[in-house]
């Protein structure tokens, strides 16, 4: 199983992750979590950010243009205060200083993250970006990924997600864009709202791990509290069983 | 595994050609004419310019303390183009034009002259201080802004 593919899922899977010794330490590849406005990307990531906080290896880097408004609330047993120590916040303010940060990645001490996060990187496009400008920044993330996998060692990569903000219909320039990402990031989470779903504020999400295993989809919901549940999507195709175990997690 | 992921891997049949050369060259000293001529039906006229590239050992593995590498490759035009070594990206304006925005090709020449380069052992080494790998990472994007 794809160690990427599997933190997402057990994001999305919060508190079914009981056989957690069975999870493989592969890096796996460097995924890409799409969506329009409030579909949840930032709490996603930073479920993932606490799942992994919580595995017992190094510390998670979380860059993002500005402080996280409020900590979703995910159950309460998860967020520990051990846990959200070893999430490493940082603000690059603009494009400028996130190459800068990525550039300089390995003149960091002290241990290498075990995952990398970035939340909003359209916010990092805006402007007039070339291809090649966006393909350097996209090709960083990668390298500054590959680097801190390089330090921890063999067996223990070092996992990558990336939040982009998309229109719903987006003109030729966001499509140009999105390709050259895609071109980088071929596992992808698209999120969608979804009005049918359970809860006040739902949401599909959709995980394609880029051609290495099977697509699989969940409900997403938020609660009017901001507590954040997590269901299979019914009409899963081929998804392995362990899914079924958060079934029994139920809705409050 | 099937799928190629175009910003990370290559297509399995490049892999498998990188590989048999690699062997051949251990064993020979030098890369099978069989070898050349899938080169050139996969690359084009690329092929030969990377081989070039190659013959003049344009290539050179950059690396610091902290263990982080990039390439370094010297085009006949005499100007230096960036490779990361972790995922394919070269600063070149081919790369941008042919691979990102056209998607009519798979590699520059000299990211593929960095592979052939690892293939036939011909990387030039320049050590570097972590300070000025995070200078030679990061200028780079200037210069072609
Ligand atoms: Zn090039």
């Amino acid at each position: 199983m794809l160690r990427m593919a599997e933190a997402l899922r057990r994001a999305l899977n919060l508190g079914s992750s009981a056989e957690s010794e069975e999870y493989t330490t592969e890096a796996g590849p460097p995924l890409l979590l799409l969506g329009g406005p409030g579909s949840g990307k930032t709490s996603l990531l930073f479920t993932a950010a606490l799942e992994a906080a919580g595995e017992g290896r190094g510390p998670i880097l979380f860059l993002t243009q500005r402080p996280l408004q409020s900590l979703p609330r995910g159950r309460g047993a998860v967020l520990d205060p051990l846990r959200l120590q070893k999430i490493r916040f940082q603000y690059p303010p603009s494009t400028h200083e996130l190459l800068q940060l990525l550039c300089s990645a390995h003149e960091a001490r002290g241990p290498a993250p075990s995952l990398l996060l970035l939340d909003g990187l359209e916010e990092y496009l805006v402007g007039d970006w070339g291809p090649q400008e966006v393909a350097y920044l996209a090709a960083l993330l990668l390298d500054t990924a590959a680097h801190f996998s390089h330090q921890i060692g063999p067996g223990h990569g070092c996992g990558l997600i990336v939040a982009l903000q998309i229109q719903e219909e987006g003109d030729s320039g966001d499509a140009l864009q999105l390709s050259l990402l895609q071109r980088y990031f071929p596992a992808q989470c698209w999120l969608q709202v979804d009005a049918q779903g359970p809860g006040q504020h739902c949401l599909r999400a959709c995980l394609d791990p880029g051609g290495q295993g099977p697509r699989a989809e969940w409900w997403v919901a938020f609660q009017p509290d901001g507590e954040m549940t997590v269901t299979p999507w019914p009409a899963q195709t081929g998804n392995p069983s362990s899914d079924k175990g958060s079934s029994s997690e139920g809705q409050p | 595994m099937a799928v190629a992921l175009p910003g990370v891997t290559l297509p399995s049949v490049v892999e498998e050609l990188l590989s048999e050369m690699a062997a051949a060259v251990q064993e020979n000293a030098q890369i099978p004419d069989e070898h050349l001529l899938s080169l050139k039906f996969i690359f084009g006229s690329s092929a030969i310019q990377a081989l070039d590239l190659v013959d003049r050992q344009s290539i050179t593995l950059i690396s610091s303390p902290s263990g982080r590498r990039v390439y370094q490759v010297l085009g006949s035009s005499g100007r230096t183009y960036l490779c990361l070594a972790s995922c394919h990206y070269c600063s070149c304006p081919a790369f941008a034009f042919s691979v990102l925005r056209k998607n009519d090709s798979l590699l520059c020449k000299h990211l593929l002259a960095v592979y052939l380069s690892q293939v036939t052992r011909t990387c030039r080494q320049l050590k570097v201080s972590d300070k000025q790998l995070t200078d030679i990472l990061f200028t780079k994007k200037k210069q072609e802004a």
